[in-house]
Parts: C-alpha cells; structure tokens; sequence
C-alpha cells in the first residue's frame, strides 16, 4: 500500500517537472531529508505556502488602494520569487517575475491576472475584493 | 621484575600480614579502578573535542549565515550540515544581529574587532531590510579583525552591477540563489580555519596503572605509586 502510494507521488512529482511545474531545486531539497523521511522537505513547502498565502493577501490590499504602490507589490514578489526558487517550484518563480515587470510597467491588470494565475484572486473577477 | 610497574605494589603485598595483604590489594583495586575511570574520562574528553573536527584531518568551519528569510535559511543551514566539508553553521535573520556575532559595534569605533565567536566566513543575503548585505559586507571589510573574515554575497538576482559593487569592496564570491552543492564546495575554500588547530584522529593508549615520575635531579627516575597507603 505505500510502495503504490510512493509510486502515485513519484508519478505525480514526475510529471510536475515535465509541466514545468517544478525544477531540479525541489529534486535538491528533496535529498536533503534525512533517511528517506520528508520531514524537511514538508517543512519548506508548509513556510512556502504560509509565506505565499501572506503575501498574496497583502499584495491584494495594496492592489485594492485607489493608488497602487507598484513598488510594495514589487518589494512582495521579490521576496516570493526568491522563495519559490528555493523550494523548485518553478512555475511559480517565472510568474512572480512577470508580476514584477508588470510592476516596472505600473499595470494593474498585468497584476490582477498574474494573481490570479497564482491563486491570490479568483478567477473571473475583475475587481480585487 | 624490577622493571615492571607491578614490582612496588607485589612487594608490600608480600611483605605484609594477611589482613594487611587484603586490604592492601583491595586499595589497589580502588586506585586502579579510580586511575582507569579518569582516564576513560580523559578518553572521552578528548574523543568528544575531537569530535567537533570533521574526519580526514579536516578543520570544521564556523559560518556565519545572514539571511531575513526563514525559508532560506532553513535550506542553506541543511545544505551546508549536510555536506561533508564540515561546517558549523550559525544562522540569524539580520545584519545587526551579523554585527553583534562578529562583535562589531556600529556605535563605537574599535581600533580592532573582537571576533568573539571565531566566524571564519561569512555568507550573507544582499537584499534585506534595515542593513543590506552590502552594508555587512562593508562593515566587516572596513575592520581589521585579527585574521581577516571572507565575506561571500549571495542573491536571487543577477546583476553585474551588483556584483561588481561587492567585489570592488571585497567581497570574495558572490553566489546566485538557490545556492548549489558546488557553491558550498566554494565556501570552503575560502574559509581558512586556523592552522595550529590539531589534526583529529589521535587517540591516547590507556594504560593499566599510570604512574607518576619524580621531579628533581638524580640519574634515576624512581616510579611512584600515587595514593598507596603504608601501614
């Protein structure tokens, strides 16, 4: 039973990298753990995915101002993309670069549909709540 | 026989009643169990310093790593205890935090640093908030340390500009985040622990009964038997 469960996770981290999902930094991380036990691997992506909720959260109420600090929400996806470098995911990482050019650009709607790709808005929306 | 440190012991053990003879050998005992005891104790001691050197004759390096991201620091700590050039890793989440470690003080102005916890190198982020590595980077690079402290830079951007800016105040390395086994292979090398540190892997032979020689002049070193006592 989790020889198959390994073997779904393999599958399913397998084709992550194909997609372009993930990098050979999350492959890194991963021989990090100690004794085949992915303690610290569950570690990283529990921060990353605290740290990511956050900032997308906060990045919101920046986008919601009547003026829009460009460089808040750049200063945000900085940190996000360094981040998301670090755990591999490397998706994640490309696009927070391209909320950052947006940002260069001062374009609200660049961002609003960056955020939504990763998840910090809602799809469809074309008011950030 | 005279030769053998037994010789002593054997002798009052002969010379004297039955009773005395018991006790005599029983006191023995006590001192040689007592004389092995410490040195075990002495064994370990050594075992356990010895302990704090990586293998192979190589010198741990104590690191210094600077970084205001958790996340971060989380991976650069395990990279580097994890690989087998033989790190001590120290962690904190800013420059200022950097600067008490290596005991610079930005109030006063010291003619030289006291670099109390024996930092061999520093490895710190170049954007963080407050004090930016560059700044850290400035600061150690501006003391005269007794021996001088690498600093290696490392960020998630690639910018030239950047990296010359470390290099021309001296930075040692700059390193593209996230930071590689081949990266830390780097840091070694700039790290140069002391070289009168002793070499690890020595250890002394324990002997039975360690006899203490007589200070002073004479041709002959008697031996003694510590703690025997003679009725």
């Amino acid at each position: 039973m989790a020889a198959f469960a390994q073997e779904q996770l393999d599958a399913l981290v397998n084709s992550m990298y194909r997609e372009g999902f993930l990098d050979e930094q999350f492959q890194q991380i991963r021989a990090l753990d100690e004794g085949g036990s992915p303690d610290f691997l569950v570690e990283l992506l529990g921060l990353f995915c605290a740290d990511a909720d956050r900032m997308l959260n906060e990045v919101t109420v920046v986008l919601n101002q009547p003026i829009v600090d460009y460089k808040k929400v750049d200063a945000y996806f900085h940190q996000l993309k360094g981040s998301s470098a670090s755990v591999g995911a490397h998706s994640f990482n490309l696009t927070c670069m391209l909320v950052r050019d947006s940002c260069d650009k001062n374009d609200k709607e660049g961002n609003i549909f960056l955020m939504q790709l990763l998840g910090g808005i809602e799809p469809g929306q074309t008011e950030v709540l | 026989m005279m030769a053998s440190p037994l010789f002593f012991p054997l002798a009052l053990v002969l010379y004297f009643s039955p009773l005395k003879k018991q006790q005599i050998i029983e006191h023995i005992s006590k001192v040689s169990e007592a004389a092995m005891e410490k040195m075990k104790g002495e064994i370990v001691e050594e075992e356990r310093s010895n302990c704090d050197n990586e293998g192979d004759g190589k010198l741990k390096v104590r690191i210094l790593v600077v970084d205001d991201s958790l996340l971060d620091r989380k991976v650069v700590e395990r990279l580097l205890n994890k690989s087998e050039e033989g790190f001590e890793v120290i962690t904190v989440d800013n420059g200022k935090k950097a600067m008490d470690i290596l005991g610079l003080n930005e109030a006063e102005t010291e003619p030289a640093a006291i670099n109390d916890q024996s930092i061999d190198i520093v490895l710190t982020d170049y954007c963080m908030p407050g004090m930016t590595g560059y700044d850290l980077l400035k600061a150690v690079k501006g003391q005269s340390f007794p021996k001088p402290i690498p600093v290696v830079v490392m960020s998630s951007e690639n910018e030239p500009q950047r990296i010359s800016r470390c290099r021309a105040i001296g930075a040692e390395d700059f390193i593209l985040k996230p930071i590689q086994i081949k990266d830390v292979q780097r840091l070694r090398n700039y790290a140069k622990p002391n070289a009168s540190s002793p070499i690890v892997g020595s250890k002394r032979k324990m002997k039975p009964l360690e006899l203490a020689t007589e200070s002073g002049g004479g041709s002959e070193k008697r031996p003694r038997l510590a703690g025997v006592v003679v009725a």
